[in-house]
């Protein structure tokens, strides 16, 4: 587990967070914020929870209480929404299901301790980032995927119009590609949407 | 539970006599003796005597755990004053949480903790870590290597160490651990490795027995301490006692106290353990913690005529006191201290030359992660002495 890279960002990271809290003003609130403040995060609370998040914040503490339950919180499960750790003071079904609809990245709960919750909060940042990295690759993955079938549409057009193998109809939209500059993508496209225009291809 | 009686206030403690930290934990135990006969002759908590239950937690963890629930739930004892390796410490914390009782711990350690129910009158890394390594990098050069004791205290310091040293650009040069029990012919292993390797200077997080070993092993090979010195947090005037003022002349300690400090009051103090403990008594920075920490708790008992956990909870943070390392103070968030960074030498006497303090006291900071070293010089300056 030792290792000679130096401290993880995330951990070196951690005074720079702003971290916003949606907890009653109570001692669980208290102790909450006063953690946050020894671990010298940057800290607002509020309560009860806000329709808009403040700017830039990088991680949400979220009281899941029964008189929030029926709440919209219009800001959660959004692209780019910071992370949250939901706050428990109940473990029965309806509290359950409510911190899975939050999609909550953690859970501590009450009697709220010192102990654990800086943990908690980098597994948090740390697989909110990784989920949001996830996400960005699926996207490129499917626009790849997508390229991909557009160009093998392309190669079936132009090996039948031309009569030609599948490698030098590959190469063709691979120099043409080249010559002009622009993506095998898009010279397939152009291949394709001609093919519905002069219905090329289409002899039988 | 405040209490017009006369009935003493009896109050726990826990330092191993026996085991591989005893030692210093001796030490320990004979300053919070010190400073509570002080406080009984100085007329008590408000007239009550103040009594020490002891007992010997053998530097073992379960020990500690077991001994402090015997203080609490049969000895009905809820303020305890001890523990020496975090290890320890840990095994204590769950225990004074759950009955609500107080733990007070006179050691440096790592950092990153915090309970309501535990004050650190020892230095934090922010006040020995990083004046160390500023220290070192600006003495002997950026190449380190570190050996340390294998448990937690060693490697989250080393953590520190390492990015202030890869801040400066400097290299690790290996960084290796040793079993607490380790023997002579592993700490020679280790001294050999540090000869062929030929650091700038050696980074020790070793503690108890093994202290001595490591110096010895250092000196068999012939290293020479005025080139290439170990320096370290917690090697001090116990440890020196314990192997030889020989092999530990021109090694560097980082801590808030040592007995050299020159101040009247810790002259007082000095003579004061000597007359009570024998001349050839030699105190230290743990020593120092648990000498003003016993002074602390007696002054918040007074304050709110109570030994009551809830009461003394009230007046403890923010609490100040004349300690012999300067005034020190509780810090009212986070329960650890302010204290004095200073960095000392073995001189031949054993004792330290200190070559540079803090111009003033440094607020405790447990939860920093990252600490740099121009961060550190902006705040506070080392001294040199004239």
């Amino acid at each position: 587990m030792k290792n000679n890279t130096g401290t993880p960002r995330l951990l070196r990271e951690l005074r720079s967070l702003s971290v916003v809290v949606f907890h009653p003003e109570d001692q669980d609130g208290q102790e909450l914020i006063g953690q946050l403040q020894r671990i010298g995060c940057q800290v607002k609370a509020f309560w009860p929870p806000l329709d808009k998040l403040p700017d830039a914040v990088d991680l949400v503490f979220l009281a899941v209480r029964p008189e929030v339950l029926s709440i919209d919180l219009p800001w959660l499960r959004r692209e780019a929404s910071p992370p949250v750790i939901a706050v428990v003071t109940y473990e029965n079904p309806v509290i359950v299901e409510a911190v899975l609809k939050l999609n909550a990245y953690g859970v501590i709960a009450s009697p709220v301790k010192s102990f654990g919750l800086l943990t908690s909060m980098v597994v948090a940042v740390n697989q909110s980032e990784n989920a949001k990295e996830r996400a960005k690759y699926v996207v490129r993955l499917e626009q790849r995927l997508a390229g991909q079938r557009k160009i093998a549409k392309a190669k079936a057009i132009l090996m039948q119009s031309r009569n030609i193998t599948e490698e030098d109809a590959y190469n063709l939209i691979r120099n043409r590609a080249m010559t002009k500059r622009v993506t095998t993508e898009e010279i397939a496209d152009a291949v394709i949407k001609a093919n519905e225009i002069l219905g090329l291809g289409t002899r039988d | 539970m405040k209490s017009r009686s006369k009935e003493p206030i009896r109050v726990g403690m826990l330092f191993s006599d026996t085991g591989v930290t005893s030692v210093i934990e001796g030490s320990e135990r004979r300053a919070t003796k010190l400073a509570a006969e002080e406080i009984n002759q100085a007329g008590g908590i408000n007239g009550r005597e103040l009594q020490l239950v002891s007992y010997d937690p053998e530097s073992r963890p379960a020990r500690f755990q077991a001994l402090a629930e015997k203080l609490i739930l049969e000895d009905g004892v809820h303020l305890i004053l001890g523990c020496y390796m975090s290890s320890t410490r840990k095994a204590v914390v769950p225990v004074v949480e759950k009955f609500n009782a107080l733990l007070l711990y006179p050691t440096l350690y790592e950092g990153f903790e915090y309970s309501r129910n535990v004050f650190y009158t020892g230095a934090a890394p922010n006040q020995n870590s990083v004046q160390l390594a500023e220290f070192m990098l600006r003495r002997f050069g950026s190449r380190v290597l570190m050996v340390g004791s294998d448990y937690i205290y060693p490697y989250e310091s080393n953590r520190i160490m390492s990015d202030l040293i890869l801040e400066r650009g400097g290299e690790k040069v290996a960084e290796v651990y040793l079993p607490l029990d380790a023997q002579w012919e592993d700490f020679l292993a280790i001294a050999k490795k540090i000869k062929s390797s030929d650091p700038d200077f050696i980074f020790s997080t070793v503690v108890g027995d093994g202290t001595a070993l490591l110096h010895r092993a250092y000196a068999k090979v012939g290293l020479d301490p005025a080139r290439m010195p170990i320096a370290s947090l917690t090697t001090c005037e116990a440890e020196i006692q314990q192997m030889g003022a020989d092999i530990a002349e021109g090694h560097i300690t980082s801590a808030p106290y040592f007995q050299s400090v020159a101040n009247p009051l810790n002259e007082r103090c000095v003579a004061a353990y000597k007359q009570r403990f024998g001349d050839d008594q030699v105190t230290n920075q743990c020593w120092e913690a648990a000498y003003f920490q016993t002074h602390l708790l007696a002054d918040a008992m007074r304050r709110v005529d109570s030994d009551s956990v809830a009461d003394v909870l009230r007046v403890l943070p923010g609490s100040e006191f004349a300690a012999p390392q300067g005034r020190v103070r509780i810090d009212e968030h986070n329960h650890h201290c302010y204290l004095r960074p200073r960095i000392g030498r073995v001189n031949a006497g054993g004792q330290f030359d200190i070559l540079e303090e803090a111009r003033q006291w440094v607020r405790p900071d447990p939860y920093l992660v990252s600490h740099t070293l121009q961060d550190w010089s902006a705040r506070v300056r080392l001294q040199e002495q004239p």
